[in-house]
């Protein structure tokens, strides 16, 4: 590094060389830094877990067109026929299903004079019946599971009981146990039985995707149209798909069974712009470097060719050939460096902008140093091979060339 | 202090073999001016650059400063390129961008030196050639005459044994070539050893020894200077 002054002279005498280079480092610290945030956030957003089997819960809908059947009766008939087929491991209908994108949702008071009731957190709401728990594969932490005879056939039946998911107990109770606790959705009084650990709900990019109440109504029959889950092995899933339709038609022909998907492959659908702006990203942080480091070896190269002579006479005057490849690679550090130290600041100053019209988090300063301490190794392996080269410049070069 | 024997230099390329030196024997004594002379393309330059190590040579025997440098490494030969020889060059070769005290420094600068023994070198290497005064002028805002003597200074900041010097005023014309031939010549009063490839005979003649190369090898044809001189010289008959 002794040599470090005469090279920062000689940068600054030159020209438009070195500050399109700068330029180009400090565009790819801002861009890479945020872009490689951005990446890690929807990794982030993508890996929270969901609390449920997901491999091993399979929705799908049937669709009744009898007019004469009893709706409600023929669901509970078709909850036993799903529950008897060989691997089945557990069924219910359900009103939604976790991260398809589309469910209900509500919110809670905790008292019964909406003047003075405080609201808790809004969540995705599932109906469902005792079997609920065990088709989604969740923990129950606290309380119970309801009993049969508290399913009730409707929403709108006067009292209720609730599992709730601990995020939702914690974010308005705390530390306290919500057990037995009575609240209110408009004027139907609920009391809380049981807590889940963790159960997500049908939005992904929703704030309140964590919280998730499954109340004791079986929805199915409600309508003309059902949704089931039903929970078995991964391995026999696919069997399960012909199975099922082959059974419930054997009931009753007159209807459609149709859009089988597991939850992992709603998860899938869910996650897929998430997962597409990550792989763009990732992409662009890719082209970006590889066209910062050609950008960096054409100027390596340009340079030798520049400076042909000058390095054969270096090598005259008493330079080794390491000393030729340490003058590239530190020309070539401190204009990172000094791209970098722009770059710092050019990325936060983006980051800022992306925070406030994409309501992204702050930028976190590892991502800029990381993507520093990136460059410098991009820069050496973009310099180094142009530098041996450079190196290999016979000093008689300094008597031959004129 | 330099000694040839028999060397040759060889260049190979895919067609032809040229014989740039063939048995090619010179002894070169402390203090000497000796000004070499010969047709172009007859090896002057390649002589110059084994005297100096800037290239090796396919056989013989080349004593420097009593050391056999025949099979020395890249990096030894480098070190005794920067602490016993100063180049100096047709084209002055002062780099563009690093003006003239840096430039006189790049020598110093490989040597290790700290700043301030640079400082000094370079104030008083500038002294010895007249240019004291120009520490920070880039070159190419001087005359071709005073590259010429920056180019000296950064050769004499070492404080080599030897000055290799290939057609140092080539490019200059005969009132500068003039002043730096004096100043090569108030150098070798001082002690140093002097090599000078040339083609201006006016310079030739006021060389205390004259060695001309022929085809590869040195050709004695001054014996009328040689009687005139006081030194003797050791140059072979080819
Ligand atoms: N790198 C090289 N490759 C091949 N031939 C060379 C090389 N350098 C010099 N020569 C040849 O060697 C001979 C001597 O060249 P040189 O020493 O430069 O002559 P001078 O300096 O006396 O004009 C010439 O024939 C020249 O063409
Ligand atoms: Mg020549």
């Amino acid at each position: 590094m002794r040599n470090i002054k005469p090279i920062i002279s000689s940068l600054l005498r030159s020209k438009s060389g070195p500050v399109l280079l700068l330029t180009q480092i400090v565009l790819s610290v801002a861009i890479v830094a945020n872009a490689s945030f951005i990446i890690s956030e929807r990794l982030a957003l993508i890996d929270r877990p969901s609390g449920i089997a997901e491999a091993q819960v399979l929705s799908f809908r049937v669709y009744n067109f009898d007019p004469a059947m009893d709706l409600r009766k023929q669901n509970q008939q078709d909850q036993l026929i799903l529950r008897d087929l060989p691997g089945v491991i557990a069924a219910t209908s359900t009103n939604m299903v976790p991260l398809s994108g589309s469910g209900w949702g509500d919110r809670y008071v905790d008292g019964p004079d909406p003047e003075t009731a405080k609201s808790l957190p809004g969540f995705s709401f599932y109906m469902g019946n005792e079997h609920m728990l065990n088709t989604f594969g969740v923990k129950l932490v606290e309380g119970r599971n309801f009993y049969p005879e508290e399913i009730k056939m409707g929403p709108a039946a006067k009292s209720q009981t609730a599992l709730i998911t601990k995020s939702i107990a914690e974010a308005h109770w705390g530390d306290e146990s919500p057990l037995g606790k009575v609240v209110y959705q408009q004027d139907i009084a609920i009391t809380i039985v049981g807590v889940i650990e963790r159960l997500q709900g049908a939005w992904v990019d929703s704030s309140n995707f964590e919280y998730s109440v499954i109340q004791a109504v079986d929805f199915g029959g409600a309508m003309s149209s059902t949704t089931y889950l039903v929970r078995a092995k991964p391995q026999d899933i696919a069997q399960l798909k012909l199975d099922i339709p082959k059974a419930l038609h054997l009931e009753n022909p007159n209807r459609v069974i149709d859009e089988f998907y597991t939850v992992a492959e709603h998860r899938g659908h869910s996650y897929s712009n998430h997962e597409l702006m990550a792989a763009l990203l990732s992409v662009m942080i890719v082209l970006l470097l590889l066209i910062t480091s050609l950008g960096l070896t054409g100027m390596v190269m340009f340079n030798i060719q520049r400076r042909t002579k000058q390095i054969g006479t270096r090598r005259a005057l008493g330079a080794r050939k390491a000393d030729i490849v340490w003058y590239f690679l530190t020309e070539n550090y401190v204009i990172c460096a000094a791209g970098a130290v722009i770059g710092v600041v050019a990325a936060s100053q983006l980051g800022q902008q992306l925070m406030n019209h994409y309501s992204l988090p702050q930028l976190a300063w590892q991502y800029p140093a990381v993507t520093v301490l990136g460059l410098f190794v991009v820069t050496t392996l973009a310099v180094i091979l142009p530098a041996r080269r450079a190196a290999d410049i016979p000093p008689s070069l300094a008597t031959r060339s004129v | 202090m330099l000694s040839m024997k028999n060397i040759s230099k060889v260049y190979q390329s895919e067609l032809v073999e040229t014989h740039a030196l063939r048995e090619f024997n010179l002894q070169v004594s402390e203090g000497e001016f000796v000004v070499v002379t010969g047709p172009s393309g007859s090896g002057k330059t390649t002589f110059l650059n084994v005297a100096g190590l800037l290239e090796g040579f396919s056989q013989g025997e080349y004593l420097l400063d009593g050391v056999d440098v025949s099979s020395v490494s890249d990096n030894e030969s480098a070190r005794i390129r920067n602490e016993k020889i100063g180049f100096i060059f047709q084209g002055f070769n002062l780099i563009p961008d690093l003006n003239l005290a840096e430039n006189i420094e790049v020598p110093l600068r490989y040597r290790g030196f700290d700043s301030k023994e640079r400082k000094r070198r370079v104030e008083q290497a500038l002294e010895q050639v007249g240019l004291a005064s120009r520490l920070k002028h880039l070159p190419p805002q001087l005359s071709g005459g005073q590259q010429q003597r920056v180019a000296i200074a950064r050769a004499l900041a070492g404080e080599p044994r030897f000055l290799l010097a290939d057609e140092p005023t080539g490019n200059l014309d005969s009132l500068m070539a003039r002043q730096v031939m004096e100043l090569l010549e108030n150098i070798n009063q001082a002690g140093t050893t002097i090599i000078m490839v040339t083609h201006d005979p006016e310079l030739a003649r006021r060389a205390q020894r004259n060695v001309q190369i022929v085809d590869g090898q040195v050709c004695d044809f001054t014996s009328y200077q040689k009687s005139r001189s006081t030194t003797s010289t050791t140059a072979e008959p080819a």
